[in-house]
C-alpha cells in the first residue's frame, strides 16, 4: 500500500478500495505504521482532490507533530496554501504536538467508531501540547476520510 | 403570616393523570417536549461570526463590536413558532436546540461533525449543510480566537493550563462559560427596555458633556453605547416576533390558534420595549430577555431567579382586575417551563463521561422571605410548585427556600409533597443559614434575603452578585493522591505533577500528613486560581458582556461592564469533588496508621497500589472500623470541619480580577462519578476506579443513622460554605399523605442543625437497578444528580451506579436499608 500511495496515478475508486482494505485489516487494535499511512493517504487524497477534500485545507496553515511516548514512532505534517507535506521527523514550530502511547491509542483517538478524544486524554493514552483546535480539525479530516473511504457518508 | 388567596394550594383538580382532560394544551405540549430530539443550532454562531469577521469596524472598542454582533444576531434571528406555546421567542432556531458558542468551547465538536447525529450517547442532530458551514466557515475563524487558545497564546507559561488539560486535577470553566448568575428582571419589566436605553444614553451624554476624555472615561462611554446597542437588538427581535405572529395569525383558520398568535403579536409589539402591564406580558417579556441574554452568554446556569417574587405584582394586579384565573396563570407558567426546556448543551460525546445528562440548569427559586424579612410565599409559589408537579421536566432546576422562622408548615409540607410526587424536585434550601452565610460575605441583609439559587445549589442575589459560581471545580482526591505519592498520581504515571511534600512512609504523625496534604491543595489551587484569573482577563479583552450587564445593579452606575467588576458584589465560586472520600481517607490514615497502628504507612501505600488485593484484612478494617464522615465519630467530625475551614480560609485570602472573593462550595454535577473512575484505591477502602460520593454527601453506606448523618452534615460551619452545598439523600418511598409530615420534619430538623441544602430521590435500590437494566421501562425517570435534574436514561454508567448506590434510608426507622447483596459489586468499596 505504501508504494501505491506514493504514485499519483490512482483514482477515487482505487483510493476507496485501498483505504477500505487497509481499514478492514486494521481492526480495533490499530495497525503498525498506522500514522504514516494515514498521513500518506490523506496526502494523496488532498493531492488528487478526491471528494473535494482539498477544500478542507484551502487557506489553512498548520503544522503538526505526532510521536509515540518512546519516540519509536515519529511523523509530522504541514499544511500550507492548499498543500500537505508529510515528514518522518519532528518539524519545528508546530501548532500542536500529539504524544501517544502506541498505535492503538492513536487509532482509538482518531478513528474508532466512537472518537474517544477526551477519554484518551483522561487515560493519558494521548497528551496534547498546543492549540487544540488544530487537533480537532485534523481529527475531523481523519474521521471524514475514514467515513468517505468506507462509504459510510 | 401573610394571607394566601387560594381555595386549594394543591390545585387538586389538576393531576398528572388527568392532564389530557384538565389542561389539554399543556398535556400536548408536554408530550411533544418529552419526545423532542435535540439538534445542533448554528444560527447564533453564523451571525456572530459573520459580524465580527466581515462587518465589524476593527477600530471600535471590543465592547461596542461585541454589542453590535449581538444586535446583528438578534435583529436577524428568525422568529420561530414551533407549537401552541403561549409565549413567543425561542432560544435557538430548532424546537430543541443546542447552540454553538465557538468563542468558548463550541469547536470541541469539530471531530464529531459527521457522527454527532448518530453517536451512541445523547446524539445531537446536525444537518450536512450546517456541519459544512461549521467546518469551512465558522470554526476556522475561531481556531486562534476562542478563550482557551487566546489565553494559551497570551500566557504561554501558565502552568495551570497544562494541569487543566490533564483533566484530572481541576477544571477552570471560564474557557467554556461564565454565566452561572441571576440577572434581575424587575427594572426591565417595570420600566421597559426603552427606558433602560434612555438611561444609558443619558449617562453617555452626561459624560460627553462633562468633557471627560481619559482612557477610563472612554471605556465608560463605550460601555454606555454598547448597552444601548445590545438592548436595541432585543427590541428588534421582539418586533420580528410580533410581525411573524401576526403573519401566522392571518394564515391559520384555527380560531384558538389565531387568537393565540394575535395575542403574542400584540404582546411582542409592546414588551419588553415598554413596561409590562399584564401577567402574560411580564412572563413573555422575561422570556424574550432570557433568550436574548443567551445571544451573548452561553446557555449554562443563567438562572431566572425568584420568579414567584418577580412576577407576583403582575399576577396580583390581573387577578384583582378579574383579567386572570389561576388556571390561566398555570398555563402561562407551564408555557414558560417548556420554553426553559427548549435548549440544551452542546457536549462532545466523550464529555458525557463527565457531564452526561445535564441540562442547561436555569434555576428557579420560590418561597423564603422577602427583603423586609417577612414570609414571601405567595399564590405564585404554589402555582409554580403545581407546574413542577404536573410537568416533571428536567429544567428548570426547581428550588424551594424554606425559612423555619417565617414560612408556614403548610408550605414546607406542600414542597415535600411535590418532591414525593415527582420523586425528585424541588430541592430544599435553608433560608436562615443561607442568608447568614451571604451576610457573612459582606452582602447587605436586605440583599441577602433576596437570594436565589444559581444553577445547581449556589446562592446569588439577582442582579446584584456576579458570581461565576462554577469558576473552578477542584478534585480534592487528586491532592490526596499527590500527597500519598509525593507529587505523583497513579493516573498520570511517573511524572511529578505538583510538588514533593515527602514520602508519607516517613511521616511519624498524622499532623505531618495533614500539613503535606494542605500544601498540595494550596499549590494546586494556586495554579487553578492563577488560570482562572488569566481567563478572566482574556474575557475582559475579547468577550465583554454589555447586554447581561444591563440587567444588573451596578454596571450603569459605575460605567463598567460586569466582566470588569461592574456588579455591586463580585465573587468566583469554586466547588469540590470527592469531599467525603477525602475526609474518610484522612480519618482512615489517622486511625489505622497513627492511632490503632494496624498498619504502617508503607503497608497502607502498598495495599492501595495493589487495590487491596492480598490486603483483605486491612481492607476490611478500613471499611468497617475507620471513622466515616456522616457519623459522630470525633475523628471524622474533626477532619471534616478542619477541611471545610482550611479551604474557606485559603479561598477568602484570594481576591479575583473583578475585586471579589473566592468562595468555596460542595456540589459536583456528575464529576464525582467521572473523576472516581480515574482515581486509584483510597485509604477509606474505596477501590480503584470506583465513583466518589457526590457533593457533600457521606460515602455510600458510610452513615447508617439518618439523624446522625443530618446532624453531622448540618454541623459543618455554613459560614465556611458561602457558595452552597449539595446533600443528596434517598428514600425508597414517601407515602402521601401519611408520610409527608415526617418527611417535612426531617428537612426542618436538618435545617435547624445548620444544613444549607438537601435534595432527594424518592426511589429504591431495586427500582433504580431495574431502571438501569430496563431503561425502556423508565423513559421519564427524573433524578437529582448533585445539584441538577437529569433523566436517568441519559446518564453515563458510572453516574447511574452512583445514584443507585447512594445510601437509601427508611424514613420511619431512620436507618439505612441494606444494599441488595446481588449487586454489591457496584459499591465503591467492593
Amino acid at each position: 500500500m505504501k508504494d501505491i500511495l506514493h504514485t499519483n496515478f490512482i483514482n477515487e475508486t482505487q483510493v476507496q478500495n485501498i483505504a477500505q482494505k487497509w481499514l478492514d485489516s486494521m481492526g480495533p487494535e490499530g495497525a503498525e505504521g498506522f500514522l504514516l499511512l494515514l498521513l500518506k493517504l490523506m496526502d494523496v487524497v488532498f493531492m488528487l482532490n478526491i471528494w473535494n477534500f482539498r477544500d478542507n485545507i484551502k487557506d489553512f496553515n498548520g503544522r503538526y507533530v505526532f510521536h509515540s511516548k518512546d519516540n519509536s514512532i515519529i511523523a509530522s505534517a504541514s499544511f500550507k496554501n492548499g498543500n500537505m507535506k508529510v515528514y518522518d521527523r519532528i518539524i519545528d514550530k508546530p501548532n500542536v504536538t500529539i504524544t501517544f502511547r502506541d498505535d492503538k491509542a492513536l487509532t482509538n483517538y482518531l478513528l474508532s467508531p466512537k472518537p474517544d478524544i477526551l477519554g484518551s486524554i483522561l487515560r493519558q493514552d494521548v497528551t496534547v501540547s498546543g492549540n487544540l483546535c488544530y487537533l480537532y480539525k485534523f481529527a475531523y479530516m481523519a474521521k471524514r476520510l475514514q467515513l468517505l473511504a468506507t462509504g459510510q457518508i | 403570616m401573610k394571607t394566601i388567596i387560594l381555595d386549594d394550594i394543591r390545585f387538586s383538580q389538576f393531576t398528572p393523570e388527568n392532564l389530557p382532560e384538565s389542561l389539554p394544551n399543556i398535556a400536548k405540549l408536554r408530550t411533544a417536549q418529552i419526545n423532542l430530539k435535540p439538534q445542533v443550532c448554528i444560527e447564533r454562531a453564523h451571525y456572530v461570526t459573520r459580524y465580527l469577521r466581515d462587518l465589524a469596524d476593527k477600530t471600535e472598542p471590543m465592547e461596542i463590536r461585541y454589542a453590535k454582533a449581538v444586535n446583528y444576531f438578534l435583529s436577524n434571528k428568525k422568529p420561530q413558532f414551533f407549537d401552541d406555546n403561549l409565549l413567543a421567542g425561542t432560544t435557538t432556531s430548532k424546537p430543541f436546540g443546542a447552540p454553538v458558542y465557538p468563542e468558548l468551547t463550541g469547536t470541541h465538536i469539530w471531530p464529531e461533525l459527521d457522527t454527532i447525529s448518530t453517536r451512541e450517547k445523547n446524539p445531537l442532530l446536525l444537518s450536512a449543510e450546517e456541519a459544512k458551514e461549521l467546518n469551512f466557515d465558522i470554526f476556522p475563524y475561531w481556531m486562534d480566537r476562542n478563550i482557551l487558545e487566546y489565553t494559551r497564546n497570551k500566557y504561554p507559561h501558565l502552568q495551570g493550563l497544562g494541569l487543566l488539560e490533564k483533566l484530572v486535577f481541576f477544571f477552570a470553566t471560564k474557557m467554556g462559560t461564565i454565566s452561572h448568575t441571576i440577572p434581575d428582571y424587575h427594572v426591565a419589566l417595570e420600566k421597559g427596555l426603552e427606558s433602560m436605553i434612555a438611561d444609558a444614553a443619558s449617562r453617555e451624554a452626561g459624560l460627553l458633556q462633562s468633557g471627560a476624555s481619559s482612557p477610563e472615561d472612554n471605556q465608560k462611554l463605550a460601555f454606555y453605547r454598547a448597552v444601548q446597542i445590545a438592548l436595541q437588538g432585543i427590541i428588534a427581535y421582539a418586533a420580528n416576533l410580533s410581525s411573524r405572529a401576526k403573519e401566522l395569525a392571518d394564515q391559520t383558520s384555527d380560531p384558538q390558534r389565531k387568537h393565540n398568535f394575535l395575542a403574542m403579536a400584540e404582546i411582542c409589539k409592546k414588551v419588553p420595549a415598554k413596561p409590562a402591564e399584564t401577567f402574560r406580558e411580564a412572563v413573555n417579556a422575561l422570556w424574550i430577555i432570557q433568550v436574548a441574554i443567551h445571544a451573548e452568554n452561553i446557555n449554562m446556569a443563567m438562572s431566572p431567579g425568584r420568579l414567584d417574587q418577580v412576577l407576583y405584582p403582575y399576577y396580583r394586579k390581573d387577578k384583582d382586575n378579574g383579567r386572570l384565573t389561576d388556571k390561566e396563570a398555570l398555563e402561562i407558567l407551564s408555557s414558560l417551563w417548556f420554553k426553559l426546556n427548549d435548549n440544551t448543551n452542546l457536549v462532545p460525546e466523550t464529555a458525557e463521561e463527565l457531564f452526561g445528562g445535564a441540562g442547561t440548569v436555569p434555576a428557579v427559586t420560590v418561597g423564603g422571605i422577602n427583603e423586609d424579612g417577612e414570609d414571601a410565599v405567595n399564590e405564585l409559589t404554589y402555582i409554580m410548585l403545581k407546574v413542577t408537579e404536573l410537568l416533571r421536566l428536567r429544567d428548570p432546576s426547581m428550588n424551594a427556600r424554606y425559612n423555619y422562622e417565617k414560612n408556614s408548615a403548610e408550605y414546607l409540607e406542600r414542597v415535600a409533597e411535590v418532591v414525593a410526587i415527582t420523586k425528585s424536585v424541588p430541592a430544599f434550601h435553608n433560608d436562615v443559614a443561607d442568608i447568614k452565610t451571604l451576610e457573612n460575605q459582606g452582602i447587605q441583609t436586605a440583599h441577602a434575603r433576596d437570594f436565589g439559587v444559581i444553577g445547581c445549589v449556589e446562592m446569588g442575589v439577582p442582579g446584584k452578585t456576579y458570581d461565576a459560581s462554577s469558576a473552578i471545580m477542584f478534585n480534592l482526591v487528586s491532592s490526596l493522591e499527590l500527597t500519598l505519592y509525593n507529587g505523583k498520581r497513579p493516573i498520570t504515571g511517573d511524572e511529578v505533577m505538583s510538588i514533593e511534600t515527602g514520602d508519607p512512609a516517613a511521616f511519624t504523625t498524622f499532623n505531618e500528613f495533614w500539613e503535606a496534604f494542605k500544601e498540595q491543595v494550596r499549590w494546586m489551587l494556586g495554579k487553578a486560581i492563577e488560570l482562572n484569573e488569566a481567563f478572566g482577563l482574556v474575557h475582559q479583552e475579547i468577550l465583554p458582556t454589555p447586554l447581561l450587564s444591563a440587567f444588573f445593579d451596578g454596571p450603569l452606575e459605575k460605567g463598567k461592564d460586569l466582566i470588569f467588576g461592574g456588579a455591586r458584589y463580585n465573587a468566583s465560586g469554586t466547588t469540590h469533588i470527592g469531599f467525603a472520600d477525602t475526609v474518610d481517607s484522612l480519618n482512615a490514615i489517622e486511625k489505622a496508621v497513627f492511632i490503632d497502628k494496624v498498619c504502617t504507612f508503607a503497608e497502607l501505600l502498598k495495599a492501595l497500589q495493589a487495590d487491596f488485593a492480598g490486603y483483605e484484612k486491612l481492607h476490611a478494617y478500613l471499611v468497617n472500623k475507620a471513622p466515616k464522615f456522616g457519623t459522630d465519630d470525633p475523628i471524622a467530625v474533626k477532619n471534616s470541619q478542619n477541611l471545610i475551614r482550611f479551604l474557606y480560609e485559603f479561598y477568602q485570602s484570594h481576591t479575583n480580577y473583578r475585586g471579589g472573593k473566592y468562595k468555596p462550595a460542595y456540589w459536583t454535577m456528575t464529576n464525582h462519578a467521572g473523576q472516581g473512575k480515574l482515581s486509584g484505591a483510597l485509604p477509606n477502602g474505596r477501590k480503584a476506579n470506583k465513583v466518589f460520593a457526590s457533593g457533600i454527601t457521606p460515602a455510600s453506606q458510610a452513615a447508617q443513622e439518618l439523624t446522625t448523618c443530618l446532624r453531622v452534615v448540618g454541623g459543618l460551619d455554613g459560614l465556611c460554605i458561602p457558595m452552597g452545598e449539595a446533600l443528596n439523600l434517598k428514600f425508597p418511598e414517601v407515602k402521601i399523605p401519611e408520610d409527608i409530615k415526617r418527611f417535612a420534619q426531617t428537612v426542618e430538623a436538618y435545617f435547624r442543625s445548620g444544613g444549607l441544602h438537601v435534595q432527594f430521590n424518592i426511589m429504591s435500590y431495586e427500582m433504580l437497578l431495574d431502571a438501569k437494566k430496563n431503561p425502556e421501562k423508565y423513559p421519564e425517570l427524573l433524578v437529582r444528580v448533585s445539584g441538577y435534574s437529569a433523566y436517568f436514561k441519559d446518564l453515563n454508567e458510572a453516574m447511574k451506579d452512583e445514584i443507585i448506590t447512594r445510601t437509601e434510608y427508611d424514613l420511619h426507622r431512620g436507618m439505612a436499608n441494606p444494599f441488595p447483596a446481588s449487586d454489591e459489586d457496584l459499591l465503591s468499596n467492593k
